[in-house]
């Protein structure tokens, strides 16, 4: 995974040398458009953080953009649409609903833009790369996670598990859902007896979870698939003082979270690698728009951070990208 | 109740007596609910061994707590035909502020004042606004909505705000002689809020203006401080529901809130509020409030789809409105 990423980043490297011999190359009238699936989300700031990272390291202009809302599809065809018109040297975009963006993503290749789809993809082929995590696999991580933690709990894989969606209708969400249950089936002593879709209302979160523990004393584990639930059900643990007695693993990072890790209450975050999808991601626009080929996926890589590594430098800059450390190659 | 026919037959006796039997028969829509209610918990309890169980009548009473208290403070709006689509954003907003005071180390007992403040001055930009104005206060509200969110991303930076003090959890997580304390704040405001629309003044004027609002303003009544005091109080108390989520969830979230308007408008029109004005009570408030948290409630102990609940919750507003009009049209037939 890290291993292809580099590939990808090598590629670049020399794409722009072949296309710029001069080491000190002008990029300053490049204009990178970043549209993530809302501005309001610290998973998505982290994404645009990578990204003027890079353009700070390119010396080119970025935009910004994206709607306030995930559920806002409309919204992020407009902004897509908006920036087609405006001509930008290349787009980087998370695409909110892989339909929906599909049509606005194959116009701006039509119309000569290089487009970086990340995080989550859009049902058509004309674009660059795919540039994200592979949900899949952090679902199938999350449930081995669970057994582990299990295990070490109660001496055997076995018990009544439930898990818990933020939202309905989301790729990146389902395909979470579909790794855990896939890699649960190994595990045949653990059985599903509770599943709760949310609206990613914090409050709904927490009440969700708090009637999953009523309704099953007997809980061994819980899968949260985004940071809304995780905090959500960590509350509840928390608050029922049962953070030692059901292993608790949740997708993504919150400030809350990284406490409740410290504190015992989660067994173990799936950290995602949002500052590489912004900082990769407009990397790879500028030397598209220099004719470099890409493969047509590059895996960004999931981490499994837990109370035995969460201080570790290596998961640092993943739970604060203020604290990311670029490695020497991707570095000036 | 502003239940009574607003004119009375002029005609004999027996006009009178039929007015009377029919008066007779026509029970307050939150009585239907509350029943309804009783039922549902009824057959909760026979189907989910642990829905009548101390812990989770206790969950429910804090899950129904903030939602109850925005809807009161909409019922003022709504009685004086009125609505305030900013409460969820308004209850975000300084839910944030105030776990951003608290996570800067302010003392809860500077941040509290400040907050309520912050709320009071929102309900006065949305009463002024639609008195002052004259701007429809469904506008000025949906601006609310969006604007007061939007401020909320601003401010926070769209993230969460963690490492509130350990004595916020004096209020989410404990209980006064066995009930959860959210729950008695929330009865404690409710009983405050009953009073005022009943035994006051004011709260006789709201429904005289939510009835008619042109006689209202000839018999003298001072219209403009009404409608003001009105958003302030459905302001101030989203401020407390932003307050008490940041307990009770421990952190201060600026998605919390999304949608609070409407189950607040929901719970209100289901405890017997009308959105045209001059009707609605605290206690009926209180009712669907309490329906819509058990539906909850149930839907998650029986393993019923999320989905599946929304829809229920749908059907229900509808049937209770639909109920409710029958009984006003036969009430009009009568006379």
């Amino acid at each position: 995974m890290k291993k292809l990423l580099l590939l990808a980043a090598a590629t670049v490297g020399l794409g722009l040398t072949a296309q710029a011999p001069a080491r000190a190359a002008d990029f300053s009238k490049a204009r990178i458009d970043v549209i993530v699936k809302a501005t309001t989300s610290q998973y998505w700031a982290t994404v645009f953080d990578g990204a003027r990272a890079a353009a700070k390291v390119l010396g080119l202009q970025i935009s910004t953009l994206g709607a306030t809302s995930e559920a806002d599809v409309a919204g992020e065809v407009t902004i897509m649409e908006n920036a087609i018109a405006s001509k930008p040297t290349a787009i980087v975009i998370a695409a909110t609903n892989a339909a929906a963006l599909a049509k606005p993503i194959a116009h701006a290749t039509a119309a000569g833009i290089p487009v970086i789809v990340v995080d989550s993809d859009a049902n058509t082929s004309k674009y660059v790369t795919f540039l994200a995590t592979n949900n899949h696999t952090g679902g199938v991580k999350a449930a081995d996670e669970l057994a582990r933690c299990i295990k070490a709990r109660t001496g055997k894989v076995a018990g009544q598990m439930a898990y818990l969606t933020a939202l309905a209708g989301a790729q990146s969400l389902n395909d979470r859902d579909k790794g855990f249950l896939d890699e649960l089936k190994k595990y045949p002593g653990l059985k599903i007896v509770a599943h709760r879709t949310g609206n990613n209302d914090p409050a709904r979160a927490l009440t969700d979870s708090e009637d999953i523990l009523t309704r099953n004393p007997h809980l061994v584990g819980i899968f949260a698939d985004n940071e809304i639930e995780g905090d959500g059900a960590g509350t509840a643990l928390s608050e029922k003082n049962l953070g030692s007695k059901v292993c608790l693993v949740s997708f993504d990072t919150s400030s809350e979270e990284i406490n409740f890790v410290k504190k015992g209450v989660i067994d173990a975050l799936i950290v995602q690698n949002p500052f590489m999808m912004g900082y990769a991601g407009v990397w790879y626009a500028l030397a598209a728009a220099h004719g470099v080929v890409f493969p047509h996926y590059v895996d960004s890589g999931v981490s499994v951070v837990t109370k035995a590594n969460i201080d570790s430098p290596a998961m640092a800059g993943l739970l604060n990208p203020k604290k990311y450390t670029l490695t020497p190659f991707l570095g000036e | 109740m502003a239940s009574a026919p607003a004119t009375t037959p002029s005609g004999p006796a027996v006009a009178d007596e039929a007015q009377a039997s029919s008066l007779r028969h026509r029970l307050p829509v939150e009585i239907y609910v509350l029943g309804f209610t009783v039922l549902v918990w009824v057959g909760l309890g026979v189907f989910s061994r642990y829905f009548l169980t101390a812990g989770n009548i206790s969950n429910m009473m804090r899950q129904v707590s903030i939602d109850a208290i925005v809807a009161f403070g909409e019922l003022f709006p709504i009685i004086l035909a009125g609505i305030d689509l900013s409460v969820g954003s308004v209850a975000a907003l300084t839910g944030i502020l105030f776990a951003m005071m608290l996570a800067a180390h302010l003392p809860v007992l500077l941040a509290l004042p400040l907050t309520v403040a912050l709320g009071l001055l929102i309900g006065l930009i949305n009463g002024l606004a639609i008195d002052r104005l004259g701007i429809p206060a469904f506008i000025v509200t949906l601006a609310g909505l969006q604007g007061f969110r939007g401020l909320t991303y601003l401010v926070s930076g769209g993230m969460t705000v963690a490492g509130m003090p350990s004595s916020l959890d004096l209020v989410a997580r404990t209980s006064i002689a066995g009930i959860p304390t959210m729950f008695v704040l929330m009865a404690v405001i409710g009983l405050v809020s009953h009073f005022i629309l009943r035994y006051t003044r004011l709260g006789r004027y709201c429904y005289a203006i939510g009835s008619n609002a042109e006689s209202a303003r000839r018999v003298g009544i001072n219209v403009t401080q009404v409608t003001l005091v009105c958003y302030c109080i459905a302001a101030l108390f989203a401020a407390f529901a932003g307050m008490l989520l940041v307990s009770r969830l421990t952190m201060g979230n600026p998605n919390a809130g999304v949608g609070a308007e409407l189950q607040a408008i929901a719970a209100a029109v289901v405890g017997g509020a009308s959105l045209f004005g001059g009707r609605g009570t605290i206690l009926g408030c209180f009712i669907g409030s309490v329906l819509f948290t058990t539906i909850g409630n149930g839907a998650n102990l029986l393993g019923v789809s999320s989905f599946w609940q929304m829809v229920i919750e749908g059907l229900l507003i509808a049937l209770v409105v639909y109920v409710d009009n029958i009984q006003k049209k036969r009430q009009a037939g009568v006379r």
